[in-house]
């Protein structure tokens, strides 16, 4: 693509972003919302493919149907209290309408389909990006509008996400799937805490943004898209395999690594709400979610593939080993004993 | 809730249940979410009129230039999905099922 139009859209997605997480206004949150919408759509197409066409446009129909939801939603509270401020949404069908056209913009149950599809045909960079930084401005609007959002449709959502977020990966071979449905899964934990601390909200998608990244990166160094690709990545980097393995096992929420923090610390409160039985049923349904994080771990590194390889190395790759994947993957491996710390800034 | 009010939700429930339940071609699909834009446009001064204000706003222009760039967009994906699907059937587009 060319560099110029690369860095325009770079830099509309970061303008986008920053408009709708510093916004007090509905129409500037709609109009950060709007312009995200626009920059990523050509980075989806940018390979021409018709998957990956097709990809755009099922994001782009979606994303302006959620906008627009937005937009009226907040254009109904304004006919009734005469104020467009986003903390204080207060029309009741407004706080209906919000609920459901986040939930599409975010992917939650039952607006999830268009998901797993955008993530399947873009590339892994702009997958991980449509995982991690296109979902911020929508949790942003969750976080602000969190006391006048619909409680009992959150929780019906929050649970069915991570219901079907859980089994519906357990079908997939092709691993953008695999993690469409895990981002999925994980909304849906971020969602069920929203209406008793949005700081629990906040604090579990840093964390998932954090070892998402680190595996999409991992991903695209070795290039595995699909399973059987995943087996034999051993031979192009043994030592990021080895840390593929530990970030699942991370993103599955098992207790020495950091992504049990997130989840220790929902159903901690959710204990507190006296919403006991919820927390049970969220947790019984993440273990859905563990076996494909299992089942992926085990094929890249627990396991050798039938097809026989001769050399340890079999080729170089141009960059095995950089920077950001090293600063992601610690992080997102051993940040666990840093949780006192964590829970006093956020 | 009064006329104008009331005549404001059927248009925007219409538009939207038009755009979900669209059959045939992608094209039907983007200009029911024009109606959508076009109904929220035409609803803002009614916010006016419940505040017995009548000065000029930025709201009107910024949803009238925003609604034209995702036309735009909208329109170069149906020339995208033509030249790579043949058509813009929308069921042709099932390349990514899981």
């Amino acid at each position: 693509m060319n560099p110029y139009a690369k860095l325009i859209l770079t830099l509309s997605l970061l303008l986008g972003t920053t408009i709708t997480i510093s916004s007090n206004h509905w129409m500037m949150a709609w109009t950060g919302l709007e312009i995200n919408t626009l920059a990523i759509i050509p980075l989806i197409s940018k390979s021409h493919h018709p998957r990956a066409i097709e990809a755009a446009i099922k994001y782009f129909l979606v994303q302006a149907t959620a906008s627009a939801l937005i937009l009226f939603s907040s254009m109904t509270n304004a006919w009734f209290t005469g104020q467009w401020d986003i903390t204080q949404l207060t029309n009741p069908p407004s706080c209906l309408l919000l609920t459901t056209a986040i939930a599409i913009k975010l992917g939650l149950t039952p607006f999830h389909f268009w998901f797993p599809e955008v993530l399947q045909g873009s590339s892994l960079i702009t997958a991980m990006l449509l995982s991690t930084m296109m979902k911020l401005p929508p949790t942003t609007i969750l976080f602000l509008t969190s006391h006048s959002l619909n409680p009992t449709l959150l929780t019906i959502m929050a649970i069915t996400s991570v219901a079907l977020g859980g089994w519906m990966g357990l079908n997939q071979t092709q691993t953008r799937k695999v993690l469409a449905f895990s981002s999925i899964s994980h909304l849906g934990w971020m969602t069920i805490i929203i209406i008793y601390n949005p700081k629990l909200t906040l604090l579990a998608f840093y964390l998932y943004i954090l070892i998402t990244s680190s595996i999409f990166l991992t991903m695209n160094t070795t290039k595995t898209l699909k399973l059987p690709t995943l087996l034999t990545s051993w031979t192009k980097a043994p030592m990021l395999n080895t840390t593929l393995m530990l970030t699942l096992l991370s993103l599955a929420g098992l207790p020495p690594l950091t992504g049990f923090l997130p989840k220790w610390l929902i159903i901690q409160e959710l204990i507190k709400q006296e919403m006991t039985t919820t927390a049970m049923i969220i947790s019984m349904l993440s273990l859905l979610g563990l076996f494909f994080y299992l089942r992926l771990a085990y094929c890249s590194t627990i396991t050798l593939p039938p097809n026989p390889s001769n050399k340890m190395k079999q080729w170089l790759t141009k960059k095995p080993t950089n920077t950001p994947i090293s600063i992601l993957t610690s992080l997102s491996i051993s940040l666990l004993p840093l949780s006192p710390m964590i829970l006093t800034i956020t | 809730m009064s006329l104008s009010h009331l005549s404001f939700y059927p248009a925007f429930t219409l538009s939207n249940l038009g755009l979900a339940f669209h059959r045939t071609h992608l094209i039907s699909t983007l200009l029911c979410l024009e109606s959508i834009m076009l109904s929220i446009y035409i609803a803002l001064p009614i916010w006016s009129v419940e505040n017995q204000t009548s000065s000029p706003t930025l709201i009107t222009i910024l949803i009238v230039a925003f609604s034209a760039c995702e036309a735009g967009t909208g329109l170069t994906t149906l020339v995208a999905s033509t030249g790579t699907h043949g058509s813009d059937h929308l069921h042709n587009l099932n390349l990514l099922q899981c």
